[in-house]
């Protein structure tokens, strides 16, 4: 079967047949007191996944509910109990005068969330191939990713150490690493993306705090030469100068930043994508900073608009982003992609939800 | 035995490639099977068929057992082979038995209990907590305070007669001044109250200290930190449903409008400790004066109030001066003697650790 020209990927959906399931879900999901977003996720991925097209049969999604419950009530167990004991444990520590102790104590539980955030990411991609059919065929990973948090948590050491200048590197070489490990069919992915050339995006992100920093005490040191910017004395009237550098500052901090950061996303997609490929399939994603932008743009405007609603269109609009700028190319054939032998997980992806890892 | 096919819609793969059949559909009132030339699948019965919901118009099925093995249509099946398939699933099964707005009925009073049952059960449950499974929760968490704790003999005669004036029959285990540099006082699991040194010696009077001391006594007498561990614990299992950040909110407001109601009757119980010891609540009234503007006035006190532990200081202040009797004369709650033992206690008592926050 041989792809050119027309997108591999297409979505069909429309968000008015998709609004009864949302509207559904939300109100299942209160009465339940959350019980039910479990089946309510469920319901939204079954309703997105056999609405996005590949080539020509639509894919397919056999998760449930159920699962994702159970992954859930098992992570509530593995971190609940210990957590709430440390908690309890860690102020009678504090209390009793061992505060050294419990600081020791504290950054081996955070080492070890972080260690199981690593996996959790890895493992959700697993559970979300082997819950993916198309043709009949399903994707997965033999790897139950322990080695992948390790290699989470000493590259993202190693970056910390080195001030954060090695991120990009980090970001890459994970994303590498995890896809390297997923297969679909009988094939394995291949993801080799270098992180060379998302670095200068970085380096703006990396650089711009410091930008307003130094162009706020600037600023501030001009304006003060006429008199003194911000009041001295109680009660002394707010020199608008100084209202309208803060204002000035916050804008550059919030919108600036979240601005950058959307630049260097939107190339790090492209480009680890980019990366990908499967058997003789190329994958690639074309969304530049200012599909990115109008998306978040659009997604700030819908839920304001409808008073946080909108919200529960959310990952409609992400996944409709995903797929319509999602393209492979490349030749497959069909006869040759035979049925998964992986073991497909049991339960959901309880670690990622526990961690509130969402992903495209 | 009735047949459809083979056409473009209808299709069929079979798990083990993704090659795509477009079989020969053969049925009879047992069961079905498919025929494409090359191969063959069934017979099958019909319950081995699962419904896949939400295909875009399309219908299809899986068969039990086999993973990958679908079976579908461009439409709807042909008539008389629909007949003997199962519907498909749309909220999810036990949804769909009952239907959906009985369901969000049903739920809706379920929901209903349990919460309910969560947010008064604290009340219930913690009175009949054993004391000792209290008090050794209480040991286990303060031990001797990291050697923090200030006692000479004259500054424990001293708590010692306020315990006795303020909580006779109240089953308090110890009154401790502790070397914390807070003004505050805190009651702990197992009947132990902890009076932090700044308390101690930034109070204008004994009178001052007696009121919040008989304040912590009341939350002694009501078991309030065994109600608010308890409720604490059925809201972070009842809103564990949600996620984090939802769940965290709703869970800290909460605790905290019940924790405003407890520290209401906490200042109840004071007011009439203090009458009945003839101590008077003037100086502890002052006392809120302060705390109230350390928190910023009334008014942003007031403002923020929807989210405080603790009642507005105001308040707390006009109850207790309301209790005062005009022209009554009270006694002072501790001797000038007395009085100094505490304030000097951290000082006098040679072997505590000096002062300093927890870390």
């Amino acid at each position: 079967m041989d792809e050119q020209g027309a997108h591999a990927f297409s979505f069909h959906g429309n968000w008015r047949d998709y609004a009864p399931i949302a509207f559904t879900n939300l109100l299942l999901t209160i009465v339940t007191l959350g019980i039910y977003r479990f089946w309510a996720t469920t319901r939204t991925r079954r309703y997105l996944w056999s609405q996005t097209q590949f080539i020509d049969e639509r894919l397919e999604w056999t998760g449930t509910g159920l699962e994702l419950f159970i992954g859930f009530l098992i992570v509530l167990l593995l971190f609940g109990v210990p957590i709430l004991f440390l908690q309890f444990g860690m102020q009678a520590m504090i209390f009793q005068g061992y505060a050294g102790a419990a600081g020791v104590l504290a950054l081996l539980a955070f080492a070890f969330i972080f260690y199981l955030s690593g996996i959790a990411r890895f493992r959700m991609v697993r559970y979300r191939l082997s819950r993916t059919w198309w043709h009949g065929i399903r994707g997965g990973s033999d790897d139950k990713g322990w080695a992948y948090g390790w290699s989470y948590v000493w590259r993202y050491l190693v970056s910390a150490i080195a001030l954060y200048l090695p991120v990009p590197w980090a970001m890459m070489s994970l994303w590498n690493q995890r896809w390297s490990k997923m297969s679909f069919g009988p094939y394995e992915f291949r993801a080799d993306a270098s992180s060379a050339s998302v670095y200068w995006r970085f380096l703006l992100f990396y650089l711009l705090p410091i930008l307003i920093v130094v162009l706020f005490f600037g600023l501030m040191s001009m304006m003060s030469r006429n008199g003194a910017l911000f009041p001295t004395h109680e009660g002394d009237p707010i020199d608008p100068r100084a209202a309208g550098l803060i204002g000035l500052f916050a804008l550059l901090v919030y919108v600036g930043l979240g601005l950058v950061a959307l630049v260097y996303y939107a190339k790090f997609f492209r480009v680890a994508i980019g990366g990908l490929s499967l058997s003789t399939l190329d994958f690639h994603f074309d969304a530049r900073t200012r599909d990115w932008f109008k998306l978040i743009l659009g997604d700030i405007a819908l839920v304001v608009l409808t008073l946080g609603i909108g919200i529960i269109f959310l990952s409609y609009r992400h996944w409709k982003f995903f797929v319509t700028f999602l393209d492979a190319s490349g030749e497959i054939r069909l006869s040759e992609l035979t049925q998964s032998t992986t073991r497909a997980p049991g339960q959901g992806e309880g670690l990622a939800d526990a961690f509130d890892i969402g992903a495209i | 035995m009735t047949s459809a096919g083979p056409d473009a819609g209808i299709w069929h793969y079979d798990g083990v490639s993704a090659t795509r059949h477009h079989p020969r559909l053969d049925w009879s009132a047992d069961g079905f099977s498919l025929d494409w030339g090359a191969g063959r699948s069934g017979p099958h019965p019909w319950g081995a068929l699962v419904p896949i919901d939400g295909t875009g118009g399309r219908s299809v099925y899986g068969l039990r057992g086999e993973s990958g093995w679908r079976l579908g249509f461009a439409g709807p099946p042909p008539a008389d082979f629909a007949v003997h398939l199962p519907l498909p699933a749309r909220y999810g099964r036990w949804i769909d038995r009952i239907g959906l707005w009985r369901a969000i009925g049903l739920f809706t009073v379920i929901a209903a209990g349990v919460v309910f049952l969560v947010l008064s059960a604290p009340g219930w449950i913690a009175p009949y907590i054993p004391r000792s499974w209290e008090d050794r929760l209480g040991d286990a968490i303060v031990g001797d305070f990291g050697g923090r704790l200030c006692e000479t003999p004259a500054s424990g005669a001293a708590l010692e007669k306020l315990r006795r004036a303020l909580g006779p029959d109240v089953p308090i285990r110890s009154i401790a001044i502790a070397n914390v540099g807070m003004v505050n006082a805190i009651t702990l699991p197992g009947g132990r109250i902890l009076l932090f040194d700044d308390l101690v010696s930034e109070a204008k009077s004994p009178d001052e200290l007696a009121g919040v001391l008989a304040h912590e006594i009341g939350h002694v007498r009501n078991r309030d930190t065994m109600t608010a561990l308890v409720r604490q614990l059925g809201l972070s299992v009842l809103l564990g449903g949600f996620n984090g950040q939802v769940g965290g909110m709703v869970n800290g407001l909460l605790a905290m409008s019940y924790s405003r109601e407890a520290e209401r009757a906490a200042d109840r119980y004071s007011i009439d400790a203090l009458r009945a010891a003839n101590i008077s609540p003037l100086p502890t009234a002052a006392f809120f004066d302060r705390l109230g503007s350390l928190a910023g006035g009334e008014r942003l006190e007031r403002a923020t109030s929807w989210m405080a532990s603790h009642p507005v200081s105001a308040e707390r202040k006009a109850a207790f001066e309301r209790s005062a009797v005009k022209g009554h004369r009270y006694a002072p709650a501790l001797t000038a003697e007395e009085w100094k033992a505490l304030v000097d206690a951290c000082t006098d008592d040679p072997d505590v650790r000096k002062k300093g926050d927890f870390f």
